[in-house]
């Protein structure tokens, strides 16, 4: 798959973005879904940091730092998937010489830049506490310094995320030219903006608890304690049910006032078909709030298969949700003599896409196997497995 | 102090972090990206003198005077004169030579050797698709000279309008609002006559005509019948209350009718409507050299079958096209087709030799009048930039075979012209229009090089056409059958591809 | 020198629809014609004219035209505000919306912010066929691919008139010597253009702007006599019955 997905970023590259099915209407294609769901869903690893560190909930010590090989992996897959995007790749720092403090998209390139630095740096003592590396005593006495950092990258991280996450709902949130999308809130920032934090920190803790049970079936071993992926769950399951209210609220407020404001009266969004109705319910209710009631329940919680679908419940919805921004916003006429356009990936941006996931999974498989990123499964290997007379220093953790 | 590794490196990461924080690596950067932006080859214009030079444009017999804004020799965008706007096709004009599947060699010589043994016996004939230049005359003459030559044109002659006293026109499918007579001429005239369209498809002229008469297609004939004597006509769908209305409109005064096929019912309307001599006038000829002896145009019907030996075929300026199959049935059954073209979409699936020409601007010839022009005139498109170096001339080589001179044609008709002495002389640069009279032989040559027009002068009434019974109406120029067959410039892209505004059929 | 505020008053029921106003424009501005297969969703057309359809059937069917370009925003001007480099500015001394090619990143946020549609994309590297290259107007230079595009009234043209001004010592440029390629391209007059701070530029009676209410106060007015064009071209949010 990445070297499919390479192939076809080379594609891209060399003969120019006529390679993708995306034209003048739709601006942004799968590749901009595709990152704004790939950073929602790696949310986790700073709202993980947050509330491990800041509000000191123990239990996700299990799975910070599976959490934050996941933020890795989303936000530089995310970014590498962007510079495909873009017309002109080598021009990306004209964003930090020539910024526009107007832009929403200067603001997101700003805090992803530097969230991804944090992460690396997060990732390093991860990568430092293989027992090999280990070895190596400066290595060690950094890794020990960089540990005291913890709540200071934990802190920025957060305070990064927080803004980028909104910000890339106010990438649509302001778009004044674009009715369905946009929203009035807070001073400059749409209510988007709000919204998407908040369901990017719902989705986070989900798409966590999903790639733990998922590695964990992968691998056939109890990777973390029982009581921490439930816990996964109810966090999720609180924000989203908050999210949902929000979203409820909002969008009541657009179809009443904002839309008809900008001469548009609402129900003529989903008068296109395949765009009916049901994708409002769809994102709010079936991957939204029932997810939520879910997650919510201690009965269902606790059943792997109920939190499980749960989980993935969430996730879609989340996706769903930036689905609509991006793309629904972009089919959908405006001037009077527009068309309802549709729009289907290309092969090469498929290629592209199922790349960065290939990348996702090498880098993910790669720190399963070589680092440490689940603290409690030594403590919970079975215990048949002690007998086997082992080597010393086999190098298996 | 001992260098060790430990320094080196300190020293190593300390430089790629001060580096960073230099302009360098980014200027690379940056320069790397104005490289990567020019390395596929965008081109970059020519700068130069900017000079304005005068033409006419050769894409339609409109012939509209052209003003050139040109970098040094090239043409760079044309602009018509002022209230004399061109068309869109016309704005394009000068990227014309660089169409796709342009032709550009061939063994002139090896024809030419093989056309001149085959005339000494056979009939050789020459299809006109644009009748009434000077070059039709070359090309009469060469007829006449050789032992058995037909000029056949691809439309009989056709009378002129004269839009000034036109006030309702009925066109049967004639795209009068999209390429017909001199574009800028009928847009100016728009307000004064009222348009009925009778067309069974929905075209741009259907649609912005005043009334859309929406007759089944092929019963053109029958609501013409049905509008000459009163009766029938329900074949064409058309409610009779409607065509009754339309026919009392007709007859009031200023009606014209306009068709694009050949038939006697057109001709006998027109008769009726009082149209000929009044918006139907004679479309009189810029006066030509008395030694010129012409042959005659012969109708391609009367062709006997199987008889053409050799046909050689001018598209070089097309504007009229006979459909294939008419012309196949007229050629003996060894016959050689040539035909005089700079693109193979037009007769080059056909023929067996296709010999290059010039293209608008590269060539050199005149304009025939515009069917809204009743009064003669006379101008040359002038060469703007020089044709690649293959080309033929088709007057030149039909001209050559009867041992005819064409190289001096255009000028011995100016000679005779000017030998008339009727008419002016409207020179653009300065916007003055001179008699005829009043100047040499030789300046009215270089005005005509130079872009200048000659108007026959009005003087006398507008003369009653000689009308026969196969005279179509006018000429339909239709401008999406020209885009199928004929080459275009590449820019036609923006209206056939790039937008929805026009269909390629 | 009074700060300017360039726009155009366009007469829809004087368009017929020919397209030489897309065909001038691309002359002057050095737009490649498309490569094979391209088609109206990729094109680049900076002047886009638009069939408007009345919805009747048969005969009673009528026709209108709209060209379509960048409408120089005034208020709220949706690109400038969300381009992430400053590749866009809104000229206080011309009211123009200029696009700086060699500073695009192709990031396309300003085309998914236009409502209007007036921006494009350079999907493929500029290619003229052998030798039309020398037609190229030396006043204005040639995209390269990746980079998004737009209308900017010929804006080489107001440098050529305002050099020329110079030239003869004036600080004013003449008004009739900076026209926009459309604008002296169109055959019926029905685009026409100047400084709308001039009483006789002021927008006549009956004139309306497209997308009035998003509030980004469009510098491009259209005229028409005809009630249904006014409804349909008014109307925001997309009908079945124009196409286009």
């Amino acid at each position: 798959m990445l070297m499919f997905g390479l192939y076809s970023a080379g594609l891209c590259l060399v003969k120019g973005l006529n390679q993708t099915n995306m034209d003048n209407r739709f601006a942004f294609g799968l590749w901009i879904f595709l990152d704004l769901t790939v950073i929602a869903l790696g949310a986790g690893a700073f709202f993980t940091g947050f509330l491990l560190y800041i509000l000191k909930v123990k239990e996700l010590g299990a799975v910070i730092n599976s959490a934050v090989v996941i933020g890795l992996v989303c936000y530089s897959g995310a970014v590498a998937a962007l510079l495909v995007d873009v017309g002109q790749p080598l021009r990306f720092w004209f964003t930090f010489w020539y910024p526009n403090v107007h832009s929403m998209l200067t603001e997101v390139t700003f805090c992803i830049t530097c969230y991804l630095t944090v992460l690396l740096i997060e990732y390093v003592p991860i990568v430092l506490r293989n027992r090999r590396l280990r070895q190596v005593p400066s290595f060690l006495i950094f890794e020990f310094e960089l540990h005291k950092l913890v709540y200071v990258l934990a802190g920025v991280g957060t305070f990064l995320s927080f803004f980028h996450q909104g910000s890339l709902g106010g990438l649509f949130g302001v778009l004044r030219g674009h009715p369905f999308a946009f929203r009035e809130g807070l001073a400059v920032w749409p209510s988007t903006f709000f919204l998407f934090v908040l369901s990017a920190a719902a989705a986070g803790p989900s798409f966590i608890l999903l790639t733990t049970w998922l590695v964990s079936k992968i691998s056939n071993r109890q990777l973390v304690r029982p009581e921490v992926l439930p816990l996964l769950g109810r966090i999720s399951g609180m924000l989203m049910i908050a999210y949902v209210l929000a979203k409820t609220v909002d969008t009541l407020i657009w179809i009443n006032h904002t839309s008809p404001g900008a001469g548009v009266p609402a129900w003529q969004y989903y008068s296109w078909k395949p765009f009916g109705t049901w994708i409002l319910f769809a994102e709010i209710v079936a991957f939204g709030l029932i997810p939520a009631l879910v997650l919510l329940t201690p009965r269902l919680r606790l059943r792997s298969n109920w939190l499980v679908s749960a989980a993935a419940l969430t996730c879609i919805g989340i996706a769903l949700n930036r689905f609509v921004m991006t793309l629904q916003t972009l089919a959908l006429p405006t001037l009077s003599f527009d068309p309802f356009l549709s729009y289907f990936p290309s092969w090469q941006e498929t290629g592209t896409f199922l790349g960065v996931v290939g990348f996702g999974v090498l880098v993910y498989s790669f720190s399963f196997r070589y680092l440490n990123l689940f603290p409690q499964e030594r403590d919970l290997e079975q215990p048949e497995a002690a007998p086997v007379r082992e080597p010393a220093l086999a190098g298996r953790y | 102090m001992k260098a060790t590794r430990r320094d080196l490196f300190k020293f190593a990461a300390g430089g790629a972090t001060g580096l960073l924080l230099t302009p360098a690596p980014w200027r690379l950067v940056t320069d790397a990206a104005l490289w990567s932006e020019n390395w596929p080859g965008i081109p970059k214009p020519v700068r130069g003198e900017l000079r304005t030079r005068f033409t006419h444009c050769a894409l339609c017999p409109a012939g509209c005077a052209v003003k050139a804004r040109c970098v040094g020799d090239q043409p760079i965008s044309l602009i018509g004169l002022p209230g004399k706007p061109l068309c869109a096709f016309g704005l394009m004009g000068h990227q014309l030579p660089y169409h796709a599947g342009r032709v550009r060699q061939a063994d002139a010589d090896a024809v030419r050797a093989v056309i001149a043994k085959r005339a000494a016996n056979e009939t050789v004939a020459v299809l006109d698709l644009r009748p009434g230049r000077t070059a039709s005359w070359t090309y009469r003459r060469a007829m006449a000279a050789l032992p058995r030559g037909v000029y056949l044109a691809a439309r009989s002659s056709v009378p002129a309008v004269n839009l000034d006293a036109v006030k309702i026109i009925l066109s049967l499918g004639v795209p009068v609002l999209d390429g017909w007579g001199t574009p800028s001429n009928v847009q100016q005239a728009r307000s004064h006559f009222r348009l009925i369209q009778a067309e069974p498809a929905e075209s741009r002229t259907a649609l912005l005509a005043d009334q859309w008469l929406k007759i089944r297609p092929g019963t053109e004939l029958e609501l013409v019948e049905a509008l000459a004597t009163g009766r029938g006509g329900a074949g064409t769908g058309l409610n009779e209350k409607v065509i009754a209305s339309v026919a009392n409109e007709l007859v009031q005064a200023g009606a014209l009718f306009l068709a694009a096929e050949e038939s006697p019912s057109v001709l006998e309307l027109n008769r009726k409507l009082g149209a000929v001599g009044k918006t139907i006038v004679a479309q009189r000829e810029a006066p030509v050299p008395r030694s010129w002896k012409p042959a005659p145009v012969t109708p391609i019907n009367s062709v006997p079958e199987r008889s053409i030996g050799v046909l050689l075929i001018d598209e070089s300026a097309a504007d009229s096209y006979v459909p294939w199959s008419k012309l196949e049935g007229k050629l003996a059954p060894d016959a050689l087709v040539v035909t005089f073209a700079s693109s193979q979409a037009g007769y080059g699936r056909q023929a067996k030799h296709l010999l290059p020409t010039a293209v608008y601007p590269e060539s050199t010839g005149d304009i025939p009048p515009a069917i809204d022009s009743p009064l003669a005139t006379f101008r040359l498109t002038t060469p703007l930039v020089a044709p690649p170096r293959g080309v033929v001339n088709p007057a030149q080589f039909i001209g050559g075979l009867a041992a005819i001179d064409a190289a001096d044609a255009l000028r011995e008709r100016a000679g005779a012209i000017h030998a008339a002495g009727r008419g002016s002389v409207c020179t653009y640069a300065d916007g003055r229009s001179i008699p005829v009279e009043d100047i040499q032989p030789d300046q009215f040559w270089k005005a005509l090089n130079d872009g200048a027009c000659w108007i026959d002068e009005p003087g006398g009434k507008l003369l009653p056409p000689v009308l026969r019974a196969s005279t179509p109406a006018v000429v339909a120029l239709n401008w999406e059958k020209r885009a199928a067959r004929g080459p275009m410039p590449p820019l036609v892209s923006k209206l056939y591809q790039e937008s929805n505004l026009r269909v390629r059929i | 020198m009074s700060a300017r505020s360039y726009g155009m008053s366009i007469d829809i029921d004087k368009c017929t629809g020919c397209g030489a106003c897309m065909v001038a424009c691309a002359v002057e501005n050095n737009v490649p014609p498309a490569p094979e297969g391209v088609n109206e969703r990729k094109g680049i057309t900076w002047i886009r004219v638009f069939r408007l359809d009345n919805g009747a059937e048969g005969v009673d069917r009528k026709w209108a035209f709209l060209p379509m370009l960048c409408q120089q925003c005034g208020e709220n001007t949706p690109c400038v505000s969300v381009c992430p480099q400053q590749a866009v500015q809104l000229d206080p001394a011309t009211g123009i919306v200029g696009q700086m090619p060699e500073r695009c990143l192709g990031c396309r946020y300003c085309m998914a912010a236009c409502p209007y549609h007036a921006r494009y994309f350079n999907w493929w590297d500029p290619s003229w066929p052998a030798g039309m290259e020398k037609t190229l107007n030396p006043a204005v230079a040639p995209r390269m691919r990746g980079v998004v595009e737009k209308c900017n009234f010929c804006h080489g043209r107001w440098h050529a008139a305002k050099a020329r001004a110079a030239a003869q010592g004036r600080r004013d440029l003449d008004p009739a010597d900076y026209v926009p390629a459309c604008v002296e391209a169109c055959p019926t007059s029905a685009i026409r253009f100047g400084d709308l701070n001039d009483l006789e530029n002021a927008p006549e009676r009956g004139s309306f702007r497209l997308l009035e209410k998003l509030g980004t106060g469009p510098k491009i007015y259209y005229q028409t006599q005809r009630d249904w064009v006014r409804e349909i071209a008014a109307a925001p949010g997309g009908t079945e019955r124009a196409h286009g």
